[in-house]
């Protein structure tokens, strides 16, 4: 008799865990329907305070001080894609460290563990279906943006998504590591959203690095993500980068290989102490 | 020999014991704060990071030489504008902080599966949602007092108003505030959907209040609307309270409107939670989710 099963471990039963856990993810999103309307509209209500803040900085609905840091006076499109790529980095933070704590709380994060799954493909089976609707909320938001605010993307967009692919696979690593942090803490809102803040202000989410204090410029250029902004920018916008284009695009990519191996082996070291310690079902 | 029980349980309804229900609540409350100590950091990282992204974006749109910043001092009226923002992200926090713990407190018990059997124990049932409101109110006050000192400390902002002017300002928004909890709390229970509903309502005082902008700047139609809404009145008697050295006759026209919507909303808060609890004694769903 042939037992085809979860059971025995190989890159198909590796892929169906992924897509099951995709399937159920998907299903538990649409079963609430009105987060799909606020992911659309969530990110836009974020940039409204600063879409009539920048009419108050401005002469003649020209933000003039603004086109000083980034050679282009939209600030708005500028915002926007900003916007756009912090829902995906928020996608992987809350996909892989808030989707643990979504498990501890529900009671199935010790089972979930005791099946032949490499736990780091619990993690990203857990952002696939966060990245899908992602995309489809981004792309909703960004035409909404267009009509609202006036988004004008002036460059080559394919060159930008081509940019952005490398910074989010880094990410990835990046996720891995705050996920372990979420299972010796047990506590991932309040480090969710500080972590995400922090990155996305120091990384230049909604506005050039070059305008923070002083001391805060070194840390945001160790950041890879800090180059990922700026170069998508650089290639929609045309606006003024830090380092040239290609150079970035370079950067982004040795990153995201030591990201993830990084965040892999933190991952795996700190878990392998939570199953020694036998915490893991604790909340 | 003869026993004779003398039962002094919540069991036996009545003023006392709807005080010991409360006092219940709110210890639990305070338990499971302590129990995750991460709120510590939160509690002096967000007064600083949430203001911030405005402050740097408004920064960025100063300008290398800090030319829009005039732009902007002359457009809103304010004296700085670190402060002048500050005092409208901390109120857009105060709410959004509410309606995260009053407004989600039911779905939580619902979520974690006790709301049915706390429903069976003869107990207040508005004493699930007020004792949220104590730890609640305390922790607030700690984060406002927070956020004056370390924006005082690392960015120099200095009040330039009466302390208590401030305060007073802030008691009269509390039945505003807190109302809009309650009547949230049981929406929720109700529609069985938490997130989105938050999100709705910050949403609209994001928008509509003049976080960091004056609301002057809002087309007509958008300013009909803030004016309905009491956060409105608090941004711009905070700021006046905080930096215009605001008295009581100056505040009076931001007052009043925030004393009406406290009624109002604590009036609807209420009302709801008892339509809710009607609701879900009939229907049977309160343990569905």
């Amino acid at each position: 008799m042939e037992i085809t099963t979860l059971s025995q471990t190989n890159w198909q039963t590796q892929l169906r865990a992924l897509y099951v856990i995709a399937r159920k993810d998907w299903k538990v999103f649409w079963r609430y329907p009105l987060n799909a309307v606020s992911s659309i509209f969530q990110p836009l209500i974020w940039v409204t305070p600063v879409y009539f803040m920048g009419k108050a900085f401005s002469t003649n609905g020209q933000a003039l001080g603004f086109a000083g840091y980034t050679g282009s006076g939209d600030y708005m499109s500028y915002i926007l894609i900003g916007t756009a790529l912090s829902n995906f980095i928020m996608t992987v933070f809350w996909g892989m460290g808030y989707a643990l704590k979504e498990d501890m709380d529900a009671g199935v994060l010790e089972s979930n563990w005791l099946t032949p799954i490499s736990r780091l493909h619990i993690l990203v089976g857990r952002t696939l279906t966060s990245l899908l609707t992602t995309t489809i909320t981004s792309t909703v938001m960004l035409i909404i943006g267009a009509l609202l605010f006036g988004f004008k993307p002036t460059g080559n967009i394919i060159a930008a998504i081509l940019t952005a692919i490398p910074m989010l696979i880094g990410l990835y690593g990046f996720g891995f590591a705050f996920a372990a942090i979420v299972l010796v803490m047990r506590d991932a809102n309040t480090m969710v959203d500080v972590s995400s803040f922090l990155v996305q202000g120091l990384t230049g989410a909604n506005f050039p690095v070059k305008s923070l204090p002083y001391w805060l410029i070194p840390i945001s250029l160790m950041l890879p993500l800090t180059y990922g902004f700026d170069a998508v920018r650089g290639w929609i916008l045309k606006t003024n980068t830090l380092l040239p284009l290609p150079v970035e695009v370079a950067l982004l990519i040795g990153t995201m290989f030591l990201m993830l191996w990084f965040g892999s082996w933190f991952f795996y070291r700190v878990e392998r102490n939570v199953r020694s310690r036998g915490t893991l079902g604790q909340h | 020999m003869q026993t004779t029980l003398s039962p002094q349980s919540l069991g036996r309804p009545g003023f006392a014991s709807d005080l010991r229900a409360l006092w219940a609540v709110v210890r639990r409350e305070w338990t499971i704060t302590m129990r995750y100590p991460s709120w510590i950091i939160a509690m002096f990282i967000w007064p600083l990071i949430f203001p911030m992204m405005y402050i740097l974006t408004a920064r960025a749109l100063s300008g290398p030489d800090g030319s829009g910043l005039q732009v902007f001092l002359n457009t809103t009226g304010a004296t700085e504008y670190i402060g002048y923002i500050v005092v409208g992200t901390t109120v857009w926090m105060w709410q959004n902080i509410v309606l995260w713990d009053v407004g989600f407190a039911l779905r939580q018990e619902q979520m974690r599966g006790t709301l049915e059997s706390n429903w069976l124990s003869p107990t207040w049932r508005f004493a699930y949602l007020l004792g949220h409101t104590g730890p609640q109110l305390v922790s607030m006050l700690l984060f406002v007092s927070i956020t004056a000192f370390e924006f005082g400390v690392f960015f120099g902002v200095r009040l330039n108003g009466n302390p208590w002017m401030i305060g007073l300002m802030m008691l009269a928004a509390i039945p505003a505030i807190y109302g809009l909890g309650f009547a949230f709390a049981s929406v929720v229970i109700t529609m069985k959907e938490a997130n989105a509903f938050v999100f709705l309502v910050r949403g609209l005082v994001m928008i509509f209040c003049g976080i960091t902008f004056p609301v002057s700047l809002l087309p007509g139609w958008m300013q009909g609307i803030a004016k309905f809404m009491p956060q409105t009145y608090l941004i711009h008697g905070m700021r006046a309270a905080a930096f215009n050295n605001a008295g009581i006759p100056e505040l009076a026209p931001d007052l009043i409107p925030i004393l009406l919507f406290g009624l109002f909303w604590l009036a609807l808060g209420y009302s709801l939670f008892v339509w809710m609890e009607r609701r879900a004694r009939t229907t049977g769903a309160i343990g569905q989710y």
